[in-house]
């Protein structure tokens, strides 16, 4: 379990992020979402008290991340991808590791094992592809079968078979009744993923929710409609109080009523329809217009709070 | 790797285990330990500072081997025979300055304040750490190449040192241990600076530089450089012209030392890793 209440970082003038409170849960994958710089990595940091807030707290299992016992044990971490001396092989680190929470040595061979790096254990971890460092970081995160884990953009650098095997085993550590907190900046990639969302942007909370009800609550009603008849259509969908607009094919795209709706409607008014398409915007679309949005808003405002306030959250 | 192995059964939260309650100090330097040995540099650093100094101690006491009586006069023998000191001195610094560079470098940093978040104890077990390896060895090296200035001297015309002489085994043995201040001195300024390229150049400055540009200035303000103090007056047991006493130089190298790491201490608690 996390908690973060009221977490604020400032670099300068800089507000990094800003009032962030939100709830990780255990049994599901917590997808961490928003644009670049939007102070995921951050957040982070500061939930493992690397980096130290200007405001609010940050919990772990009900403990601040420094009064725990054996942090290793209870939180495993994923945060650069290359967080190791390049000089140093992939044993030794894990193996300095271990030893820093008294975790047994064979844990080592098992995460090298979990992670598919044992046949390169011995090599020196300077020499590692960018993939490959991404796997020494989840085999370090997981060297102490930690109840609580946070990957910072886990799946960069890997390749298909490596993001597909990531989404597994985020999954799985998840299923095993494991908290699990994965940033990204992808939301197709969070689609796949997660069952939960927290989504910021500018630092600020945008949406804490279920992948689905995000979904459902942001999905946009657009409808596109063919016809020979486009400015009468046009004219009647205005008057039912739809927004139409026509598009560069001659097609109508309308917002505003549903496609049974405008099947009525259509048949009410004697309409010849060609086509009738529900549209859905795809999760990329949502996940932009709600981020830039924050953006837009928070360039116009000094009060960054009501901005958060005035954008749809849960 | 399709299917992951994952292990059971799975302890949710972090559990008890027997032992030692909370991860402390043994354990960080455990790791320290590991870190220092699982480097390569560690290992070229110390070969290649062993190899150095007691060559350097060879031409040293080689060139002082054959003069007439009256070149001797004030001559130090041990003193001659532990001129190769000085290269250990900045190798050992360089490493101190590694030890702690070298994880801002890399991002290790933060992996090593995530397995042990309580900073002072992080640098608590690298100051033990990287102070008992360069006792160590410092001790050996000074050892080392007193016996081997010595046996070199005696070959010629030279008066030779015994370790049973008034002030030989305090110089050879306090040398040792000078050059593990040394390494700690660099371990401060690492943890100060944070880059190893400005704390080595930093280090080097106090030690190459220092002594040159306070004797411009000063004699008297010179002798307080570290590297005066462990030439003049810690390896010496005939007084040398620019020296301060023994103890006071000790006194100066460990506030010197006590300072840096101090800073570094407080920087480290203020700062983001």
């Amino acid at each position: 379990m996390i908690v973060t209440r009221g977490l604020t970082k400032r670099y300068g003038k800089t507000v990094a992020v800003d009032d962030l409170s939100f709830t990780v849960t255990p049994g599901v994958v917590t997808g961490f979402l928003g644009p670049n710089g939007s102070g995921k990595s951050t957040t982070m940091r500061m939930i493992l008290g690397l980096d130290v807030a200007d405001a609010g707290t940050a919990f772990v299992n009900g403990s601040s991340y420094a009064d725990l016992s054996w942090p290793l044990r209870d939180v495993g971490a994923l945060l650069d991808a290359k967080a190791f001396h390049p000089g140093r092989t992939a044993r030794s680190h894990l193996r300095w590791l271990a030893q820093t929470n008294d975790i047994s040595l064979t844990r080592v061979d098992h995460v090298l094992d979990l992670v598919g790096l044992t046949a390169v254990a011995d090599k020196r971890a300077g020499k590692f592809s960018l993939g490959m460092g991404q796997r020494l970081g989840i085999a370090s995160a997981l060297l102490g079968d930690p109840g609580v884990l946070l990957f910072d953009e886990p799946v960069n650098g890997l390749d298909p078979e490596g993001i597909r095997w990531v989404r597994h085993l985020l999954r799985d550590l998840a299923a095993e009744g494991r908290t699990v907190l994965v940033s990204s900046h992808l939301i197709n990639e969070m689609a796949m993923t997660a069952q939960r969302l927290v989504v910021i942007g500018r630092g600020t909370l945008i949406a804490e929710t279920s992948v689905d009800d995000f979904v459902a609550r942001h999905q946009s009603e657009a409808v596109r409609i063919v016809t020979p008849t486009p400015q009468r259509f046009v004219a009647v969908l205005s008057r039912a109080g739809a927004r139409p607009a026509v598009e560069a094919d001659g097609a109508i795209v309308a917002s505003g009523l549903s496609s049974a709706d405008i099947g009525e409607l259509a048949a009410d008014q004697e309409l010849t329809v060609h086509e009738l398409t529900p549209l859905r915007a795809s999760l990329e679309d949502v996940f932009m217009e709600l981020t830039s949005a924050s953006v837009e808003y928070r360039a116009n405002t000094n009060d960054p709070v009501a901005a958060a306030g005035a954008l749809p959250t849960r | 790797m399709t299917t992951i192995p994952v292990t059971a059964p799975r302890r949710v939260t972090g559990g008890a285990k027997s032992g030692p309650w909370r991860a402390g100090l043994p354990q960080t330097m455990r790791a320290e330990w590991t870190k220092l040995v699982s480097l390569r540099s560690t290992r070229w650093t110390l070969l290649v500072t062993a190899v150095g100094t007691l060559l350097v101690t060879w031409l040293a006491t080689r060139g002082a081997t054959h003069h007439p009586a009256q070149w001797y006069r004030g001559f130090d023998p041990t003193n001659q025979s532990l001129a190769g000191l000085a290269l250990g001195s900045l190798a050992f610094g360089v490493l101190g300055v590694l030890v702690i560079s070298g994880e801002y470098g890399s991002g290790t940093i933060r992996s090593s304040l995530a397995a042990m978040p309580r900073r002072g104890v992080l640098l608590s077990a690298k100051v033990a750490i990287v102070g008992i390896t360069t006792l160590v060895v410092g001790e050996a090296l000074s050892f080392l190449s007193f016996f081997e200035g010595q046996a070199i001297l005696s070959g010629g015309a030279a008066p030779t040192a015994t370790l049973g002489q008034p002030g030989v085994l305090r110089a050879v043995a306090l040398s040792g241990a000078f050059l593990a201040l040394f390494a700690l001195l660099g371990l401060g300024l690492g943890t100060v600076i944070r880059h190893t390229a400005g704390a080595i150049a930093v280090f080097a400055g106090v030690t190459l530089l220092a002594p040159i540009l306070l004797h411009s200035l000063s004699e008297s303000i010179s002798r307080l450089a570290p590297e005066l103090i462990f030439a003049n007056s810690v390896a010496a047991v005939v007084p040398q012209g620019n020296s301060v006493s023994v103890t006071l130089g000790v006194v100066l190298m460990l506030s010197y030392c006590t300072a840096v790491l101090g800073l570094g201490a407080v920087l480290l608690h203020r700062r983001d890793a």
